[in-house]
């Protein structure tokens, strides 16, 4: 079997396990501080009546952000979060997903 | 004359005017000449503070604060804090009160102390409690009591307060989540209370999230409140016939600024718009703040839950332009408007508390008007998390210019408050109290 044949192979297996491909904790960072700092703070700490959003598994914020993104609510800020999350791609999500989970606010 | 000569020729002739105009030549802070540019510099003075909204400061430098979901502590002079009374469930405090609960934007907020403190040893302090519920608050649609003021004796060690008595205990709060953008209980909850002149107390409230709020007058919503120790109306108010006569002034979104401009007393408000147009007004007695969120009014049709604050289409994107026309921060409706000296150019950005900055260390910002704005960025409006210092006109109905503080760093700037050391004071969302000093 010639090595295209075997990269199209794994890739097909990867689009049909569940895989994620993991994020870049810097490109999350670049993002989160875009928008989502105006409302939950810096790194995620949460601000006023924002919750904190630092220190989730990966895959806790990654199916929040689908859940918004899919214009589901889950919230009483679910008006607010579908809003913001309708632009995000994949990969935007799980750079989010990798920055949050070990951010940490530090004055 | 070459270009040199004549270069040489103007500077030699700006140099002769300014002696003759006897200013200095020494450079300033900016490296301005011949104007009072004061150095803007800024400290931490607390950090790790969950929320912390409001500051009461005592001629000695004492500062009370308030942190949103635990309650009230103090600083003393010698940096020592000391928890004082705290909301249902909090630890630590020296004594708590029952009925006192935080939600979403609501919590123990304003505090202020008496203008008599030093022989009264009184203190101020709104917080949302649920003692006056009463029958009300089942649904979003009726009267609910759910915010109050609480008056205080603090022990003469710092370390207690007691007697507490309940002088204002209507105003209005919002008890279930509804169809809005930022739709969860507790918004829209005012929540700014500071003393002026002649000692009377005022009180910022919000709407709520009620459509009919601000321009019903008969409940605690979208107003402010000119009250005395006792929570009795000021006998001046002058509300609209039929009103609530505690009430200043009406047709409020969300007061979480006001200060008192210290040539005249005059009575100045901060207010955070709906998507577009946050606003500083110069209040009048008795006048209307132009907010009017009902459905279907003003040619509106229905709007979710009846309220049409952040219409039309709330759940997408919108020129702020657009949504200005369909529910006006300040609508020309009405014939008693009191027209907003700022509306940062249509835009909304979380503008909240303000403070006059006082002393001649302010140099050309002395007596300018300062606000917090938190910095809210959806769709196009950029951030912008800042204090803004103001230049308002004598008759308050306009600014004659904005600057921003050159602190170098941004924070959502929730409350501001001048000290006593003409210094001023600011609790930030992200939990610190700064302490910004100008100089000359």
């Amino acid at each position: 079997m010639s090595t295209i044949a075997l990269r199209v192979l794994f890739l097909v297996f990867l689009n049909f396990s569940g895989y994620a491909i993991s994020g870049d904790k810097e490109a999350g960072e670049a993002r989160y501080n875009k928008t989502c700092i105006n409302c939950h703070g810096p790194a995620g700490k949460g601000a006023a009546s924002y919750p904190k959003i630092s220190g989730n598994e990966i895959s806790y914020v990654t199916e929040k952000l689908q859940i918004y993104r899919d214009g589901i609510e889950i919230g009483p800020n679910s008006g607010l979060m579908i809003m913001m999350a309708k632009p995000l791609t994949d990969e935007e999500i799980a750079n989010l997903a990798e920055y949050l989970k070990d951010a940490k606010y530090t004055n | 004359m070459t270009i040199l000569g004549k270069f040489k020729f103007f500077s030699a002739l700006v140099a002769s005017a300014m002696m003759l105009c006897g200013l200095t030549s020494n450079a300033l802070a900016d490296g301005h000449s011949g104007m009072a540019v004061p150095s803007i510099k800024s400290s931490v003075v607390m950090s790790g503070l969950e929320n912390p909204w409001d500051m009461a400061f005592l001629p000695d430098g004492t500062m009370f604060f308030t942190e949103k979901c635990k309650g009230l502590s103090v600083r003393t002079t010698s940096g020592k804090v000391h928890a004082l009374y705290g909301m249902k469930g909090s630890k630590g405090y020296k004594s708590s009160g029952s009925d006192l609960f935080c939600e979403g934007q609501a919590g123990m907020l304003g505090v202020v102390a008496d203008s008599k403190f030093a022989s009264n040893r009184t203190l101020y302090l709104y917080s949302t409690s649920n003692k006056y519920h009463g029958s009300g608050c089942k649904t979003n649609f009726e009267k609910c009591d759910g915010n109050i003021v609480m008056k205080f004796k603090v022990a003469k060690n710092m370390k207690s307060v007691s007697g507490r008595t309940d002088i204002v205990t209507d105003i209005q709060y919002k008890p279930f989540k509804s169809d809005q953008p930022f739709g969860g209980p507790g918004a829209h909850n005012g929540g700014r209370i500071r003393i002026g002149p002649g000692g009377y107390l005022w009180v910022g409230t919000g709407d709520r999230h009620r459509g009919l709020c601000p321009q019903d007058n008969s409940l605690l919503c979208g107003v402010v409140l000119r009250v005395d120790g006792d929570g009795n109306a000021h006998p001046g108010n002058n509300p609209p016939a039929g009103a609530d006569n505690r009430i200043y002034t009406y047709g409020h979104r969300n007061v979480q600024g006001i200060d008192f401009r210290p040539s005249d007393g005059r009575a100045f408000t901060a207010e955070h718009g709906p998507w577009h147009n946050d606003e500083i007004t110069a209040l009048i007695n008795g006048g209307n703040g132009g907010w009017d969120p009902h459905e279907k009014r003003a040619g509106r049709g229905a709007c979710p839950d009846q309220y049409c604050g952040y219409e039309p289409n709330q759940m997408e994107g919108v020129d702020p332009a657009v949504r200005a026309a369909y529910t006006p921060m300040s609508d020309t409706r009405f014939s008693d408007l009191m027209t907003p000296a700022w509306n940062n150019n249509g835009f909304s950005q979380g503008t909240g508390s303000a403070a006059f900055l006082k002393g001649s260390n302010w140099g050309i910002y002395e007596n300018r008007l300062s606000a917090g704005i938190m910095g809210i960025a959806f769709g196009d409006t950029p951030s912008g998390s800042r204090i803004d210092m103001y230049d308002i006109a004598a008759d308050g109905l306009s600014i004659r210019s904005v600057v921003r503080m050159p602190l170098g760093f941004s924070k959502r700037f929730r409350g501001l408050v001048m000290g006593p050391d003409n210094a001023l004071y600011a609790t930030t969302d992200e939990g610190e109290i700064y302490k910004i000093t100008a100089s000359k």
